[in-house]
């Protein structure tokens, strides 16, 4: 039952999820390269990182100069959805899977998650487990390849084909969170941070995003809370 | 070490602290206990303001793309994204399209 869960959770994972997150990281290895920092960061920011808006923010946080505290709120702010998602995913790994469930830890991403709270619940107890580590490595492993894939093309594509990479990054996380419009709570907290834009502009630096996201997510949650 | 090697340490140490303790907590809080639901804003909130700032008043490389072109990627996603039955794939490939071509024209 395990091995062959864990094979078919890869080939789930191997499928449409795999084309949009490799777009995703190609664009990403070549922000890396962009900013002058190597194949090895971006390698560790991919693999053991491994939530995109993160990454990112922390790319961007390190290129302004940051003082690496400071990029670690930025990133870690982009990031804090790692929290809620782990609490949400727990109860579906399965019952007596003991310390085997912390290999989960690395894997708690958006296509893993996603996928897995889709899932997950529809499997067999004893299938959970394995079918979710199954999906997450062969993820992390496109994740690992084209992030590669990025860094090393991006200095042989024009400028344009460049830079246009660079926008694929923006683009699918404002696509991703048009599609999460219908959840609870996902509204209002988009309004918060678009709202927060100028006050990050403002305040500018590293400090800018980390402060804009704090203000505009709590004013978002309180508003939400009041109603 | 550096300061963007020990930004990267840094943010895998908190990161997988925040994973560990959200799987600790899912057999004790629910997912919209105040403490999860408040996170969930502020991560949301951060994003939605660095994809705002990314996609206006974009910085780097990305600034030297005009607007009108960055505009036009941002429709030619968002149609191909409600057009093509939301998805991803192809939605990025049309903006990713749109802005190319808006570029041809602006320069």
């Amino acid at each position: 039952m395990a091995p062959s869960a864990a094979r078919d959770g890869a080939r789930e994972a191997l499928g449409a999820p795999a084309l949009a997150m490799a777009a995703t990281f190609i664009a990403f290895g070549a922000a890396v390269a962009e900013a002058g920092l190597s194949l090895g960061w971006s390698l560790v920011a991919t693999g053991a990182v491994y939530g995109m808006a993160g990454q990112l923010v922390l790319l961007q946080a390190t290129s302004l100069g940051a003082p690496a505290f400071v990029a670690m709120i930025s990133a870690t702010a982009a990031n804090a959805r790692f929290l809620p998602m782990s609490v949400a995913i727990a109860p579906l790994l399965g019952a007596r899977t003991g310390w085997r469930r912390l290999l989960v830890v690395p894997f708690i991403a958006i296509t893993p998650w996603a996928a897995g709270m889709r899932v997950l619940p529809g499997l067999p107890d004893s299938a959970r487990l394995p079918w979710f580590l199954g999906f997450s490595a062969a993820s992390w492993a496109v994740a690992m390849a084209t992030t590669a894939a990025g860094h090393l093309a991006a200095p042989l594509l024009p400028v344009e084909w460049r830079a246009a990479l660079l926008f694929t990054n923006p683009l699918y996380f404002a696509l991703l969170m048009a599609g999460d419009l219908g959840r609870r709570g996902v509204a209002p907290a988009i309004l918060g941070g678009v709202v927060a834009a100028p006050l990050a502009w403002w305040v500018g630096g590293a400090w800018g995003l980390p402060v804009a996201g704090l203000i505009g997510g709590t004013l978002a949650f309180l508003a939400m809370r009041a109603r | 070490m550096s300061e963007a090697d020990l930004a990267l340490w840094l943010t895998v140490g908190i990161g997988f602290g925040l994973r560990l303790v959200g799987l600790t907590l899912g057999g004790v809080l629910r997912a919209d206990h105040p403490a999860i639901a408040w996170a969930s804003a502020v991560s949301v909130a951060t994003l939605a303001c660095f994809v705002a700032l990314a996609l206006v008043m974009p910085s780097g490389l990305l600034a030297t793309v005009p607007w009108p072109a960055r505009l036009a990627g941002v429709v030619a996603g968002a149609a191909a994204y409600l057009g093509l039955g939301r998805r991803l794939l192809p939605a990025m490939l049309a903006g990713l399209a749109g802005l190319l071509l808006a570029r041809l024209v602006t320069g």
